[in-house]
Protein backbone atom coordinates (compact mmCIF):
# COMPACT_ATOMS: atom_id res chain seq x y z
CA UNK A 1 0.00 0.00 0.00
CA UNK A 2 2.88 2.32 0.78
CA UNK A 3 4.53 1.70 -2.47
CA UNK A 4 1.08 2.52 -4.20
CA UNK A 5 0.64 5.66 -2.14
CA UNK A 6 3.92 6.98 -2.51
CA UNK A 7 3.91 6.09 -6.61
CA UNK A 8 0.68 8.23 -6.98
CA UNK A 9 2.04 10.82 -4.97
CA UNK A 10 4.88 11.72 -7.38
CA UNK A 11 2.76 11.37 -10.17
CA UNK A 12 0.72 14.03 -8.59
CA UNK A 13 3.64 16.06 -8.47
CA UNK A 14 5.30 15.58 -11.91
CA UNK A 15 1.12 15.98 -13.13
CA UNK A 16 0.97 19.61 -10.68
CA UNK A 17 4.77 20.62 -12.21
CA UNK A 18 2.96 19.64 -15.76
CA UNK A 19 0.13 21.74 -15.77
CA UNK A 20 1.87 24.78 -13.53
CA UNK A 21 3.86 24.88 -16.82
CA UNK A 22 0.79 25.75 -18.84
CA UNK A 23 -1.17 27.60 -16.06
CA UNK A 24 1.96 30.22 -15.48
CA UNK A 25 2.34 31.18 -19.09
CA UNK A 26 -1.51 31.58 -19.93
CA UNK A 27 -2.05 33.30 -16.56
CA UNK A 28 0.83 35.95 -17.39
CA UNK A 29 -0.21 36.49 -20.97
CA UNK A 30 -3.74 37.16 -19.82
CA UNK A 31 -2.89 39.40 -16.90
CA UNK A 32 -0.55 41.30 -19.27
CA UNK A 33 -3.34 41.73 -21.89
CA UNK A 34 -5.32 42.65 -19.25
CA UNK A 35 -3.05 45.35 -18.26
CA UNK A 36 -2.46 46.74 -21.33
CA UNK A 37 -6.17 46.97 -22.77
CA UNK A 38 -5.82 44.09 -25.29
CA UNK A 39 -8.31 41.77 -23.45
CA UNK A 40 -10.83 44.50 -23.35
CA UNK A 41 -10.43 44.53 -27.53
CA UNK A 42 -10.70 40.48 -27.70
CA UNK A 43 -13.91 40.96 -25.50
CA UNK A 44 -15.38 43.61 -27.45
CA UNK A 45 -14.92 41.47 -30.74
CA UNK A 46 -16.24 38.26 -29.14
CA UNK A 47 -18.95 39.78 -27.20
CA UNK A 48 -21.86 38.98 -29.78
CA UNK A 49 -20.54 35.58 -29.76
CA UNK A 50 -20.27 34.98 -26.37
CA UNK A 51 -23.76 36.64 -25.74
CA UNK A 52 -25.66 33.24 -26.40
CA UNK A 53 -23.57 31.60 -24.01
CA UNK A 54 -24.69 34.72 -21.47
CA UNK A 55 -20.68 34.94 -21.07
CA UNK A 56 -18.43 38.13 -21.49
CA UNK A 57 -16.39 38.23 -24.43
CA UNK A 58 -13.38 37.05 -22.23
CA UNK A 59 -14.73 34.00 -22.29
CA UNK A 60 -14.03 33.55 -25.98
CA UNK A 61 -10.12 33.36 -24.87
CA UNK A 62 -10.73 30.82 -22.37
CA UNK A 63 -12.62 28.30 -24.95
CA UNK A 64 -10.35 28.56 -27.52
CA UNK A 65 -7.32 27.78 -25.19
CA UNK A 66 -9.72 24.98 -23.98
CA UNK A 67 -10.03 23.53 -27.05
CA UNK A 68 -6.57 24.22 -28.51
CA UNK A 69 -4.28 23.29 -25.74
CA UNK A 70 -6.07 21.94 -22.38
CA UNK A 71 -8.05 22.52 -19.78
CA UNK A 72 -5.29 23.44 -18.00
CA UNK A 73 -4.80 26.36 -20.25
CA UNK A 74 -8.47 27.07 -19.95
CA UNK A 75 -8.05 27.72 -16.36
CA UNK A 76 -5.29 29.59 -16.43
CA UNK A 77 -7.47 32.11 -18.06
CA UNK A 78 -10.34 31.38 -15.50
CA UNK A 79 -8.59 32.84 -12.88
CA UNK A 80 -7.20 35.58 -14.38
CA UNK A 81 -10.57 37.06 -15.37
CA UNK A 82 -13.62 37.56 -13.29
CA UNK A 83 -16.44 35.59 -13.72
CA UNK A 84 -19.85 34.80 -11.59
CA UNK A 85 -19.97 31.74 -10.19
CA UNK A 86 -22.77 30.78 -13.01
CA UNK A 87 -20.36 31.72 -15.59
CA UNK A 88 -18.02 29.42 -14.53
CA UNK A 89 -20.31 26.49 -14.26
CA UNK A 90 -21.66 27.32 -17.82
CA UNK A 91 -17.75 27.61 -19.19
CA UNK A 92 -16.95 24.33 -17.62
CA UNK A 93 -20.14 22.79 -18.68
CA UNK A 94 -18.81 23.71 -22.43
CA UNK A 95 -15.26 23.00 -22.10
CA UNK A 96 -16.12 19.45 -20.31
CA UNK A 97 -17.76 18.37 -23.52
CA UNK A 98 -15.19 19.98 -25.87
CA UNK A 99 -11.38 20.74 -24.86
CA UNK A 100 -7.85 19.34 -25.87
CA UNK A 101 -9.08 18.52 -29.16
CA UNK A 102 -5.93 17.78 -31.24
CA UNK A 103 -4.38 15.34 -28.34
CA UNK A 104 -7.66 13.56 -27.33
CA UNK A 105 -8.94 13.23 -31.22
CA UNK A 106 -5.33 11.56 -31.94
CA UNK A 107 -5.98 9.07 -29.46
CA UNK A 108 -10.09 8.35 -30.55
CA UNK A 109 -8.67 8.25 -33.92
CA UNK A 110 -6.69 4.78 -32.84
CA UNK A 111 -10.34 3.51 -31.65
CA UNK A 112 -11.43 3.61 -35.42
CA UNK A 113 -13.98 5.83 -34.95
CA UNK A 114 -14.16 8.01 -37.33
CA UNK A 115 -12.74 12.29 -36.04
CA UNK A 116 -16.14 13.71 -39.12
CA UNK A 117 -18.24 11.49 -36.23
CA UNK A 118 -16.47 12.65 -32.89
CA UNK A 119 -15.24 16.40 -33.94
CA UNK A 120 -18.63 17.41 -34.61
CA UNK A 121 -20.18 15.57 -31.87
CA UNK A 122 -18.31 17.36 -28.61
CA UNK A 123 -18.23 20.52 -30.64
CA UNK A 124 -22.13 20.39 -31.36
CA UNK A 125 -22.71 19.45 -27.37
CA UNK A 126 -20.29 22.60 -26.40
CA UNK A 127 -22.75 24.80 -28.44
CA UNK A 128 -25.60 23.13 -27.65
CA UNK A 129 -25.47 22.91 -23.85
CA UNK A 130 -23.71 25.99 -23.72
CA UNK A 131 -26.56 28.05 -24.80
CA UNK A 132 -29.15 25.80 -22.80
CA UNK A 133 -27.23 26.71 -19.65
CA UNK A 134 -26.35 29.95 -20.72
CA UNK A 135 -30.04 31.03 -20.96
CA UNK A 136 -30.66 28.91 -17.75
CA UNK A 137 -28.02 31.19 -15.84
CA UNK A 138 -28.43 34.35 -17.48
CA UNK A 139 -32.60 33.72 -16.54
CA UNK A 140 -31.99 33.13 -13.17
CA UNK A 141 -29.28 36.49 -12.80
CA UNK B 1 0.27 49.81 -9.75
CA UNK B 2 3.63 49.40 -10.68
CA UNK B 3 5.19 47.10 -13.20
CA UNK B 4 6.45 45.44 -10.04
CA UNK B 5 4.06 45.44 -8.00
CA UNK B 6 1.50 43.78 -11.07
CA UNK B 7 4.26 41.28 -11.44
CA UNK B 8 4.67 40.49 -8.00
CA UNK B 9 0.43 39.90 -7.68
CA UNK B 10 0.40 38.27 -10.95
CA UNK B 11 2.93 35.60 -10.16
CA UNK B 12 1.29 35.39 -6.38
CA UNK B 13 -2.38 34.82 -8.31
CA UNK B 14 -0.86 32.25 -10.64
CA UNK B 15 0.94 30.36 -7.31
CA UNK B 16 -2.41 30.29 -5.65
CA UNK B 17 -3.88 28.45 -8.27
CA UNK B 18 -1.42 25.86 -8.81
CA UNK B 19 -1.46 25.69 -4.98
CA UNK B 20 -5.29 24.88 -4.94
CA UNK B 21 -5.26 22.40 -8.03
CA UNK B 22 -1.84 20.14 -6.04
CA UNK B 23 -4.53 19.74 -3.40
CA UNK B 24 -6.31 18.34 -5.74
CA UNK B 25 -4.54 16.68 -8.04
CA UNK B 26 -2.18 14.50 -5.66
CA UNK B 27 -4.80 12.86 -3.43
CA UNK B 28 -6.54 12.27 -6.85
CA UNK B 29 -3.73 10.34 -8.07
CA UNK B 30 -2.74 8.62 -4.89
CA UNK B 31 -6.33 7.19 -4.79
CA UNK B 32 -5.96 6.58 -8.77
CA UNK B 33 -3.12 4.54 -7.92
CA UNK B 34 -4.49 2.20 -5.04
CA UNK B 35 -7.37 1.53 -7.46
CA UNK B 36 -4.92 0.70 -10.16
CA UNK B 37 -2.73 -1.47 -8.05
CA UNK B 38 -5.21 -3.76 -5.95
CA UNK B 39 -7.42 -4.35 -8.84
CA UNK B 40 -10.34 -2.55 -7.54
CA UNK B 41 -10.83 -1.48 -11.42
CA UNK B 42 -11.69 -4.67 -12.38
CA UNK B 43 -14.68 -5.14 -9.36
CA UNK B 44 -15.83 -1.74 -10.27
CA UNK B 45 -16.39 -2.60 -13.85
CA UNK B 46 -19.11 -4.62 -11.95
CA UNK B 47 -21.28 -1.28 -11.31
CA UNK B 48 -21.05 -0.32 -14.64
CA UNK B 49 -22.70 -3.36 -16.09
CA UNK B 50 -26.12 -2.13 -15.44
CA UNK B 51 -25.16 1.58 -17.61
CA UNK B 52 -23.58 -1.02 -20.20
CA UNK B 53 -26.32 -3.14 -20.63
CA UNK B 54 -28.74 0.63 -21.49
CA UNK B 55 -26.02 1.27 -24.04
CA UNK B 56 -25.55 -1.64 -25.57
CA UNK B 57 -21.78 -2.17 -24.23
CA UNK B 58 -21.06 -5.17 -23.89
CA UNK B 59 -18.91 -6.50 -21.01
CA UNK B 60 -15.52 -5.97 -22.58
CA UNK B 61 -16.15 -2.96 -23.63
CA UNK B 62 -16.94 -1.75 -19.85
CA UNK B 63 -13.34 -1.98 -18.54
CA UNK B 64 -11.96 1.25 -21.57
CA UNK B 65 -14.79 2.51 -20.54
CA UNK B 66 -14.23 3.04 -16.89
CA UNK B 67 -10.77 3.48 -16.88
CA UNK B 68 -11.88 6.00 -19.46
CA UNK B 69 -14.35 7.86 -17.25
CA UNK B 70 -11.67 7.73 -14.20
CA UNK B 71 -8.76 8.50 -16.01
CA UNK B 72 -9.19 10.34 -18.66
CA UNK B 73 -8.61 10.08 -22.23
CA UNK B 74 -5.13 10.81 -22.20
CA UNK B 75 -3.63 9.37 -19.10
CA UNK B 76 -6.06 6.18 -20.05
CA UNK B 77 -5.15 5.70 -23.75
CA UNK B 78 -2.70 3.24 -22.57
CA UNK B 79 -5.17 1.08 -21.31
CA UNK B 80 -8.36 2.20 -24.14
CA UNK B 81 -5.89 1.53 -27.73
CA UNK B 82 -4.77 -2.06 -25.88
CA UNK B 83 -8.26 -2.84 -25.05
CA UNK B 84 -8.67 -1.90 -28.95
CA UNK B 85 -5.88 -3.80 -30.68
CA UNK B 86 -6.41 -7.12 -28.49
CA UNK B 87 -9.52 -7.23 -30.49
CA UNK B 88 -12.13 -7.89 -27.46
CA UNK B 89 -14.38 -5.21 -28.62
CA UNK B 90 -16.69 -5.13 -31.64
CA UNK B 91 -17.09 -2.42 -33.60
CA UNK B 92 -20.77 -1.31 -31.74
CA UNK B 93 -18.54 -1.90 -28.64
CA UNK B 94 -15.54 0.58 -30.16
CA UNK B 95 -17.67 3.03 -31.24
CA UNK B 96 -19.83 3.57 -28.08
CA UNK B 97 -17.57 3.49 -25.83
CA UNK B 98 -15.65 6.63 -28.14
CA UNK B 99 -18.80 7.95 -28.25
CA UNK B 100 -19.40 8.42 -24.31
CA UNK B 101 -15.88 8.75 -23.62
CA UNK B 102 -15.66 11.91 -25.65
CA UNK B 103 -18.27 13.55 -23.81
CA UNK B 104 -17.37 12.07 -20.57
CA UNK B 105 -14.35 11.07 -19.10
CA UNK B 106 -11.57 12.17 -16.43
CA UNK B 107 -14.72 12.84 -14.41
CA UNK B 108 -12.91 13.12 -11.18
CA UNK B 109 -10.04 15.25 -12.03
CA UNK B 110 -12.33 17.82 -14.29
CA UNK B 111 -15.09 18.27 -11.91
CA UNK B 112 -13.02 18.76 -8.58
CA UNK B 113 -10.83 21.20 -11.00
CA UNK B 114 -13.21 23.89 -11.85
CA UNK B 115 -14.93 23.24 -8.60
CA UNK B 116 -12.15 24.34 -7.22
CA UNK B 117 -12.36 27.87 -9.40
CA UNK B 118 -15.63 27.95 -8.00
CA UNK B 119 -18.63 25.83 -10.98
CA UNK B 120 -21.24 23.68 -9.62
CA UNK B 121 -19.81 20.61 -9.63
CA UNK B 122 -22.91 18.47 -9.03
CA UNK B 123 -24.35 19.98 -12.11
CA UNK B 124 -20.89 19.88 -14.34
CA UNK B 125 -21.34 16.23 -13.20
CA UNK B 126 -24.68 15.46 -13.50
CA UNK B 127 -25.04 17.07 -16.60
CA UNK B 128 -21.75 15.29 -18.43
CA UNK B 129 -23.36 11.88 -16.95
CA UNK B 130 -26.89 12.44 -18.06
CA UNK B 131 -25.78 13.52 -21.57
CA UNK B 132 -23.21 11.13 -22.43
CA UNK B 133 -25.12 8.38 -21.42
CA UNK B 134 -28.23 9.89 -23.50
CA UNK B 135 -26.43 10.63 -27.01
CA UNK B 136 -24.81 7.13 -26.08
CA UNK B 137 -28.33 5.09 -26.39
CA UNK B 138 -29.11 7.60 -29.60
CA UNK B 139 -25.95 6.04 -31.38
CA UNK B 140 -26.65 2.71 -29.98
CA UNK B 141 -30.00 2.48 -31.55
CA UNK B 142 -29.18 4.01 -34.78
CA UNK B 143 -26.59 1.11 -35.00
CA UNK B 144 -28.89 -1.22 -34.28
CA UNK B 145 -30.85 0.05 -37.48
CA UNK B 146 -28.72 0.66 -40.32
CA UNK B 147 -26.90 -2.42 -39.21
CA UNK B 148 -30.76 -4.04 -40.04
CA UNK B 149 -31.26 -2.28 -42.95
CA UNK B 150 -27.94 -3.32 -44.37
CA UNK B 151 -28.83 -6.63 -43.60
CA UNK B 152 -31.92 -6.51 -45.07
CA UNK B 153 -30.83 -4.84 -48.30
CA UNK B 154 -28.28 -7.69 -48.28
CA UNK B 155 -31.41 -9.64 -48.20
CA UNK B 156 -33.14 -8.59 -50.84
Amino acid sequence: MINSIKSGFWTGVRTTGMLARVIVPVYFIVAILSRYGGLEQIAHFFEPVMHIFGLPGEAALVLVLGNVVNLYAALGAIVAISLTSGQLTVLALMLGFSHSLFVESAVVKKTGVPIRVILPLRLGMMILVGMIAGQLTGGMA
Amino acid sequence: MSFVGFLGETLFGAGVSILKLSLIIIPLMIVMQVLKDYQWLDRLTNVLQPLGNKMGIRKDGLFPLLVGILFGISYGSGVIIQSVESGEMNEKDRLLVAVFLVLCHAVVEDTLVFAAVGANGFILLATRILAAFIITVIFSRQYVRTRRKSYEDRAA
